[in-house]
């Protein structure tokens, strides 16, 4: 486990995901506007619909993977080579987010499949300092084996 | 309203030019462009300098006054552009502005780049963008919409490897690209992957040069020889709506309808395009949003010829980004150039016949799944 490891790091971008200690209830977290009932990620400092305030929003865990690809050039930020990148329709919300896919599961990716979120180290932030990105790995294909998000 | 007119062009070959420093190449693509346009330097009345890399590269700013001080253009309103790789296109769109609302009589637009240097990574969305520090670089973003368009509406490997073939085929008659070696599919699918399914042949290179158009009012048109009109000038941003159709563009529907709009136009009225052939997906998603073909089947557009140089609607005849090169600020002023050439019937061997109505479409920037910038520039002639 790199448990220990992680938890000397900091996410790469701040208030991204959350978990509950042990790593349990592990969620993305965006934002959502009670005017507009528009979910975002990451959450933007106000509503760009009706610039009103955007609550802080857990956008669970769980997905499907709406399209990929493998970069094979040399990555940024220290990201393994290759590194594999897809957008994600989250369930519950609606959202089509970016995210990075799980590193061991590069000849496993494939349109359609479900998802579920992971942190963990990968890569190093802006200043080169090792940090913990949110991706997304494979999750087994029915929904209700899966976690089921709290949206 | 007065109407806009194209008076001259210049550009130099995009190349990478180790001994050369951006001002210079943008001067001399400046002066050319006046010495085509044989209107003085003394009536231009407001110039726009593009380039989307110099402050990040160079931490240099406001180049564009040292650029016009080269040719003794100084007093007038100067304006420093950076929009991404629409940099060169959105000056245009600002000069023809100016030049409709009475505020110019002679607006010009002068781009470059000096980006093939070590300090030059991959393009990305922004620094500060979350996109990006996740990972995302700009092939990356055209790699997941090649894999859903191929998903959706079962585009090939082949079908975008066409793309890249055609356009080297129509470099090899124009001595102002880059590299006009043909290539073959095979050449393009075995080149280095980039990122999956793009490889290296199908994602434009970078470039160092300069290019440079000289605009006018009607007034100004009427004594100067070989003057096209410019039909419309389209500029959208993104609508950075979620989720984003990656397979269907909005943004590049939406100024690409905005452009025939304007221009009183319609697809089967142009005679060619340049497009913002960045990858070669790129170039199929353009021809669904130009209507040069029924959405998804772009793909086939391509492989079918219909698009390359003796075909119903050649696009890229120059050959494109994909042999030109990139140098943002200078790109959309290099396809003006071409449709310049082209309607003036200076083509030489990739002369379109009896070309009257050509199309120059730029897009530029990452957010949200969606492009922060599209141009659409629509000339006659
Ligand atoms: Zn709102």
């Amino acid at each position: 486990m790199q448990a220990d490891r992680d938890q000397q790091c900091q996410p790469v971008v701040p208030g991204i995901f959350r978990a509950s200690s042990g790593g349990q209830g592990l969620e993305l977290v965006g934002g959502h506007c009670p005017a507009c009932h528009r979910y975002y990620f990451p959450r933007p400092p106000r509503c760009p619909y009706c610039l009103g305030q955007v609550e802080e929003q857990g956008l669970g865990a769980t997905g499907t993977l709406y399209t990929y690809t493998v970069v094979r050039v040399r990555p940024p930020y220290g990201l393994p080579s290759p590194y594999a990148l897809g957008y994600v329709d989250l369930d519950g919300n609606g959202l089509r987010v970016l995210g990075l896919l799980a590193p061991e599961s590069l000849d496993k990716l494939e349109i359609g499949m479900r998802l579920r979120l992971a942190v963990g180290q990968l890569g190093c932030d802006v200043g080169g300092a090792p940090c913990l990105r949110p991706y997304f790995e494979p999750a087994p294909p029915h929904p209700s084996q899966g976690m089921q998000p709290d949206v | 309203m007065s109407d806009v007119y194209l008076a001259g062009v210049g550009m130099i070959p995009f190349r990478v030019h180790k001994e050369r420093i951006l001002v210079d190449m943008a001067g001399e693509a400046a002066a050319l462009a006046l010495q085509d346009s044989g209107i003085d330097p003394g009536r231009v009345d407001m110039g726009f300098f593009a380039s989307a890399t110099t402050a990040v590269l160079y931490k240099d700013v406001t180049v564009g006054q040292n650029v016009y001080w080269q040719l003794g253009i100084n007093r007038i309103p100067i304006f420093n552009v950076e929009n991404a790789c629409t940099s060169g296109s959105t000056g245009i769109y600002l000069a023809c502005n100016a030049i409709a609302a009475g505020q110019a009589e002679v607006a010009m637009v002068v781009g470059g780049e000096k980006m093939c240097v070590p300090e030059m990574g991959l393009l990305n969305s922004g620094a500060t963008e979350l996109d990006t520090q996740l990972g995302l670089v700009t092939p990356a973003s055209f790699a997941m919409r090649a894999a859903r368009h191929m998903a959706e509406f079962g585009t090939t490997l082949e079908q975008m490897a066409a793309v890249a073939v055609k356009n080297r085929r129509h470099a090899a008659l124009n001595p102002m690209a880059q590299f006009s070696k043909p290539i073959s599919a095979e050449d393009v699918l075995a080149s280095p992957p980039i990122a999956d399914p793009l490889t290296r042949l199908q994602c434009c290179p970078i470039a160092d040069g300069a290019a440079a158009v000289v605009l006018c009012s009607s007034r100004v048109a009427k004594e100067t020889a070989g003057a096209l009109r410019v039909r419309a000038w389209a500029y959208c941003t993104g609508d950075y709506q979620n989720p984003q159709d990656m397979a269907r563009w909005g943004t590049d529907y939406r100024t690409c309808a905005k452009a025939y709009e304007l221009a009183g136009l319609k697809p089967g009225d142009l005679d060619l395009v340049e497009c913002h052939d960045a990858f070669t997906i790129a170039e199929i998603l353009h021809y669904e949003a130009l209507g040069l073909c029924e959405p998804g089947q772009g793909g086939r557009l391509a492989a079918e010829g219909q698009t390359a140089l003796g075909g119903p609607i050649p696009v890229n005849p120059s050959g494109g980004l994909l042999s030109r090169g990139h140098p943002p600020g200078a790109t959309g002023l290099a396809q003006v150039w071409e449709l310049a050439v082209q309607l003036r019937h200076q083509a030489g061997p990739r002369q379109v016949p009896g070309a009257s109505v050509g199309l120059a479409h730029c897009m530029g920037g990452d957010k949200d799944g969606d492009s922060k910038s599209c141009t659409v520039i629509i000339l006659t002639n």
